[in-house]
């Protein structure tokens, strides 16, 4: 809906108002459109605000349907939210593109050359260009990396700097992103997104193209290698599923064929660096990481961190493994660097900084913190180092005390603070709530170092204000991101990321190892994929049933509910539920019951727990999954939380819901066979999807159809779990209208050619079973092997006429009980042996300290 | 003086240890007053990782891990250390501390550089308010710096109490400040947190010092353990030790292993192991002296 309050403009650009008095992109300041916006001016126009709706639409759609997100608490309670993307790009000319280009390659060859500097010779603070207190005060100056010998000849792989354009039209430098600099996958994103909802505007406006930053990059990761340089193994270390970006950093892995690891599923033994895999340890050459610096090793960095690799520094020491950005490098992030960059240009690279820097004073000098205290209310007070809970102050915005109380900070600690003159950045055209406003913008450059000098990423990540006249511009203050189009003057070449063997290389078939982290979350993955649907059939079977008695006005005798809904607690693992205790009054009123199974997170084996079980693994081996599955896994999660509303479980909507749900379950079973390759990683998930069956189908059958009871009471139950079981047609076409005992268990028990029976999920963990990786040289079975391979025999030797007996005075099928009874003892012996051969169950660590000290004074 | 450091630690784990990587400060500095006529570690189970380097701070630093399952760790390190009396040239007894502290801040000599590294703020001690209350009754204007580093000593010997109840490594300064007690450790760094907060520079020192007391004199607080004190600098002349917990400038009888910012930077041994349970430590240290 538009706003009523104002009025609908015909064109849409005609009434662009740039009443911000700042500089504005597209007007660069004089009112006069800047000839390189025309084409997107006259494309605005005819699209009209209903079109960039829909554009803007279509793009949220991609983004969310893509999972792109960003965590903007960190935590396990931290919201994620989809990533937000305005459908008018920020136009970027050639020649302008070329200055800035220029200045940010040697921006970053400067950077390099200080960070060099700093863990080399530390020229520059015996010459006096730096002031020592500017490094030795900095809690990014990481003395345990001084004297490292850097991996190639730029330490500093990836660099970063925020660019905005001051009100006189130069672009001016914020700050410089050097640890682990992020944004680059977001740009990649969206870009993707945009050449989907604007391809005319994209060919037509000859748009330079991303991948000529990714291929160099992806060059140089290998080229610091230290061995195995033609084909290294590169990972991507990452803070885990709940870090801000790791959507990020899964993107990235997967986009530049990476294996994703966290701190944990790495080890260092005999200097060197190892991934924990399915397979067995193997050899790391590269970390391209997104863990902090002090984060890296507990052993020498922060000791509270569990995020990094115990002895990472040393195996990097010994120059075992290459690690991009190094440890480090976040020495550079500190504003008060800027007042010393031109002086250090004009010394190491004897030219004046082509990109200035916002205008900076470090309180470290008596008169530049005279400076800043006299001028307290125009700066931006920004200590050095960027930490948590610290952040850029505008002293405009302080009253008298809080200035005081900064100016006190400031005398007693001076070296920790900069002031920064406040910069009022341009504006650029964004569609904002159906209107095209003016928002201040700040550029995020990314450039990687490559053999002869730094190639810059045409373009960048564009964030913009959420509000207008908002100059803080950050993710995590929920601003809203845009695609910048660096404009080329003649036709673009698509530049693809595939390398091009050399003619003489012969290219080895390699599979990348499966992180045991990995496995661990397929398996599990696949566990509760199948727990999730199984739940939701009986849960659906049981509510369909209660509207059938209430529709025959209670007069229908009701065992066999009563045994499904004792099913329900022995599936779900539920006690004491409809099992135990107080089953009786729960059976007569189940209502509670059955809505705490559907909505309880907090009840272990309750529907929304499994669910999120299978979310939480699902994501954290997010780059195992294509596109597609990726999209269903956001939408399970996302429709099931929308389902919580309904509070009467009962009603036809629950129904609905569980319909949809098991669609879903069942989409995304069927597009994982389809699209996985049948490697490692299927392995397993298969195995936890089949041996959850069995263990499923197992609970079910034990619960309806071991105990005796009345005829019609049986053929019920019999027919209602073949329905759930998803066997019904297959019964009807091969029985037709016989409803016993042994038929029904022939089909859902022994039929191997029958996707849901039990034989079924045992044939296909005795094959899987035995194509995971084991010790060579060994004939005898694996206990693994064993346990499969008994389950199996016993199901085959097994008569269903014998099974479907009921032994006299013992009022149930001996047979069948005894039979599955020792089919589920084996296929917990299976997951057992499973989960400790395979999965790495890294102990935790834990400090040895002198805090315990007994005897030290 | 030559002495034989016997300097035994031992971790028994509760349970089952498979994989632990240490990082040891155990083996003394080569310094123009002390000779290391040898030194070495002997750890059990046998690591399978072991490298030696020097650290930032010049360090003897060992980095080791052991890969195997064991219920126990024990790390040896012996050494043997001949021992002189440091002293500076003549003049340092003159230097004002003001003159100190301005020279820190303006003089760009290579040693003055990395010298002004320890005025600043580390991870266990950071200036504040109290601290330069504590300190100032000892820095009148224009008194010498060493005049007035010394009373500090006197005055932390005096109305401070060792105490081994009452502190683990980790007290904050401002308890250690309250409570008018501590130990060595935290001595040395409220010592260190009073220079700093006068803009002079000071590092903590780890060591060790003599076990049996000379006749007719006191048994030195401190035996058959770790030890430590501090370091004043004084620009143009060099640094120069203060021992708080025995009120005196260590001399022949003090034994230095390391030196950093603080305890942090120098810590004996520690270490990250992966395992379940937990863990006890028992620590025991011998300084013998062999003539």
């Amino acid at each position: 809906m538009l706003p009523a309050d104002k009025p609908m403009p015909r064109s849409i650009t005609q009434f662009y108002d740039t009443r911000l008095e700042a500089y504005d992109e597209m007007y660069a300041g004089e009112g006069q459109l800047q000839p390189h916006w025309q084409s997107l001016t006259q494309e605005l126009d005819r699209l009209g605000r209903e079109g960039l709706e829909r554009r803007h639409h279509e793009a949220q759609r991609l983004l969310r349907e893509n999972g792109v997100t960003f965590n903007s608490h960190e935590g396990l309670h931290g919201t994620s939210r989809p990533w937000q993307l305005d459908p008018i790009p920020l136009f970027i000319s050639a020649e302008e593109w070329s200055v800035i280009e220029a200045g940010l390659i040697q921006r970053a060859e400067l950077l390099n050359l200080i960070l060099a500097d700093i863990y080399g010779p530390q020229t520059l603070i015996k010459e006096g260009l730096l002031p020592p207190a500017l490094v030795f005060g900095h809690a990014g100056f990481q003395r345990a990396c001084v004297g490292f010998k850097p991996s190639g000849d730029r330490p500093l792989v990836l660099c970063s700097s925020n660019l905005a354009r001051g009100p006189d039209g130069r672009m001016w430098v914020i700050d410089d992103r050097t640890q682990t600099p992020s944004g680059a996958g977001y740009a990649l994103e969206n870009r993707m997104v945009m050449t989907r909802i604007a391809p005319a505007l994209f060919r037509d406006s000859h748009v330079k193209r991303l991948a000529g930053f990714f291929q160099p990059m992806r060059d140089q990761l290998a080229r610091i290698a230290p061995q195995n340089r033609e084909d290294p193994h590169i990972v991507v270390l990452t803070p885990g599923p709940y870090s801000p970006s790791y959507f990020e950093h899964a993107y990235l892995a997967n986009y530049l064929g990476y294996t994703l690891v966290q701190g944990d599923d790495l080890s260092v033994r005999d200097g060197r660096v190892w991934l924990k895999s399915l397979e067995g340890l193997h050899q790391v050459d590269v970390i391209l990481r997104r863990v902090d610096d002090a984060y890296c090793d507990p052993l020498e960095l922060r000791k509270d961190s569990r995020l990094g690799v115990t002895g990472l520094l040393q195996s990097a020491r010994l120059g075992h493994v290459a690690i991009a950005n190094p440890i480090g490098s976040c020495v550079l992030e500190n504003p008060g660097l800027l007042a010393f960059l031109p002086k250090i240009s004009r010394h190491f690279l004897k030219e004046e900084l082509k990109l200035p820097s916002v205008a900076t004073w470090w309180c470290g000098q008596e008169n530049e913190r005279k400076f800043v205290l006299d001028n307290l209310d125009k700066l931006v007070i920004k200590p050095i180092h960027r930490r948590r809970g610290y952040r850029a102050i505008f002293g405009a915005r302080l009253t008298l005390a809080e200035q005081a109380e900064l100016r006190s900070c400031i005398l007693h600690n001076p070296h920790l603070y900069t002031g920064q003159e406040m910069v009022s950045f341009s504006t650029a055209p964004s569609f904002v709530d159906g209107w095209v406003e003016p928002r201040h913008a700040v550029l995020r450059s990314f450039l990687v170092a490559g053999e002869d000098g730094y190639i810059a990423m045409p373009g960048g990540l564009t964030q913009i204000s959420p509000q207008a006249g908002e100059l803080d511009v950050s993710n995590r203050a929920g601003g809203l991101s845009k695609d910048a189009w660096v404009l080329s003057n003649e036709p673009v070449e698509y530049v693809s990321l595939w390398r091009q063997p050399r003619n003489d290389q012969v290219l080895k078939f390699r599979t990348d190892p499966l992180p045991s982290r990995d496995a661990d979350n397929l398996f599990w993955a696949g566990r509760y994929l199948e727990r999730a649907e199984e739940a939701a059939r009986l849960l659906r079977a049981i509510f369909l049933l209660r509207r059938e008695l209430r529709d025959a006005n209670g007069d229908v005798p009701k065992p066999y509910l009563h045994s499904l809904l004792r099913a329900l607690t022995h599936v779900t693992g539920t006690y004491p539920g409809f099992v135990e205790d107080d089953a009786e009054k729960l059976i007569k009123s189940p209502q509670p019951e059955l809505h705490s199974l559907l909505h309880d997170v907090h009840r272990a084996g309750s529907l929304a727990s499994t669910l999120q079980g299978f979310d939480k693994a699902t994501k954290t081996v997010r780059d195992h999954w294509p596109a597609e599955v990726w999209r269903i896994i956001d939408a399970i999660q996302q429709d099931w939380d929308d389902a919580e509303d309904s509070s009467d479980a009962g009603s036809s909507r629950t129904q609905d819901r569980l319909d949809h749900l098991i669609m879903q379950l069942v989409a995304f079973s069927g597009l994982t066979a389809e699209s996985m390759t049948r490697e490692a990683g299927w392995l397993l998930f298969d195995i936890g999807r089949r041996l959850e069956r069995s263990l499923g189908l197992i609970s079910l059958l034990r619960a309806t159809l071991v105990p005796d009871m009345d005829d019609v009471a049986k053929r019920q139950l019999m027919e209602t779990v073949l329905v759930i079981c998803d066997s019904l047609n297959s019964f009807r076409r091969r029985y037709h209208s016989y409803m016993q005992l042994p038929t029904v268990l022939e089909l859902i028990l022994m039929d191997q050619q029958h996707p849901r029976s039990l034989a079924y999920q045992l044939d296909c963990l005795q094959q899987h079973v035995a194509e995971l990786p084991r010790t060579q040289g060994t004939h005898r079975l694996g206990e693994d092997e064993r346990s499969i391979l008994e389950a199996y025999t016993a199901l085959r030797l097994a008569d269903a006429a014998e099974l479907s007996k009921i032994v006299e005075g013992e009022g149930y099928c001996k047979g069948l009980e005894d039979l599955l009874s020792a089919q589920v003892e084996s296929l917990w012996r299976l997951s057992d042996v499973i989960t400790s051969s395979y999965f790495s169950h890294s102990q935790p660590p834990q400090q040895l300290s002198p805090q315990q000290q007994d005897e030290d004074i | 003086m030559k002495y034989r450091i016997t300097h035994t630690t031992t971790f028994i784990y509760k349970a089952r240890v498979g994989l632990c990587y240490n990082e040891a400060r155990l083996l003394p500095r080569d310094l123009p007053h002390q000779k290391v006529l040898s030194a070495g570690l002997e750890i059990e189970p046998p690591p399978q990782d072991y490298y030696e380097r020097f650290d930032y701070f010049g360090n003897r630093t060992v980095y080791f891990s052991i890969q195997q399952p064991h219920d126990k760790m024990i790390v040896t390190a012996f050494s043997e250390v001949e021992t002189g009396v440091s002293s500076l040239t003549e003049g340092a007894a003159a230097l004002s501390w003001e003159t100190a502290r301005d020279r820190l801040r303006s003089d760009l000599s290579e040693e003055i550089i990395s010298a002004s590294q320890f005025v600043l703020n580390s991870s266990m001690v950071s200036v504040s308010e109290q601290l330069l209350n504590y300190a100032q009754p000892s820095f009148s204007a224009g008194r010498p710096l060493m005049d007035a580093v010394n009373d500090l000593m006197q005055r932390i010997y005096q109305e401070f109490k060792y105490d081994p109840e009452f502190s683990t490594i980790a007290t904050p300064l401002k308890e250690v400040l309250e409570h008018r007690s501590g130990v060595c450790q935290d001595f040395a760094h409220l010592a260190i947190g009073c220079l700093r907060s006068l803009g002079l520079a000071a590092r903590y020192v780890s060591g060790y010092i003599e076990t049996v007391p000379p006749p007719g004199q006191d048994r030195l607080v401190g035996a058959d353990a770790s030890h430590a004190w501090f370091s004043a600098y004084l620009p143009g002349f060099g640094w120069l030790d203060f021992d708080p917990t025995n009120n005196q400038v260590p001399g022949d009888r003090h034994l230095t292993v390391a030196w950093g910012r603080d305890f942090a930077d120098v810590t004996p041994l520690k270490g990250v192991a992966f395992g379940s349970g937990k863990h006890k430590l028992k620590v025991s240290v011998d300084v013998l002296a062999i003539g």
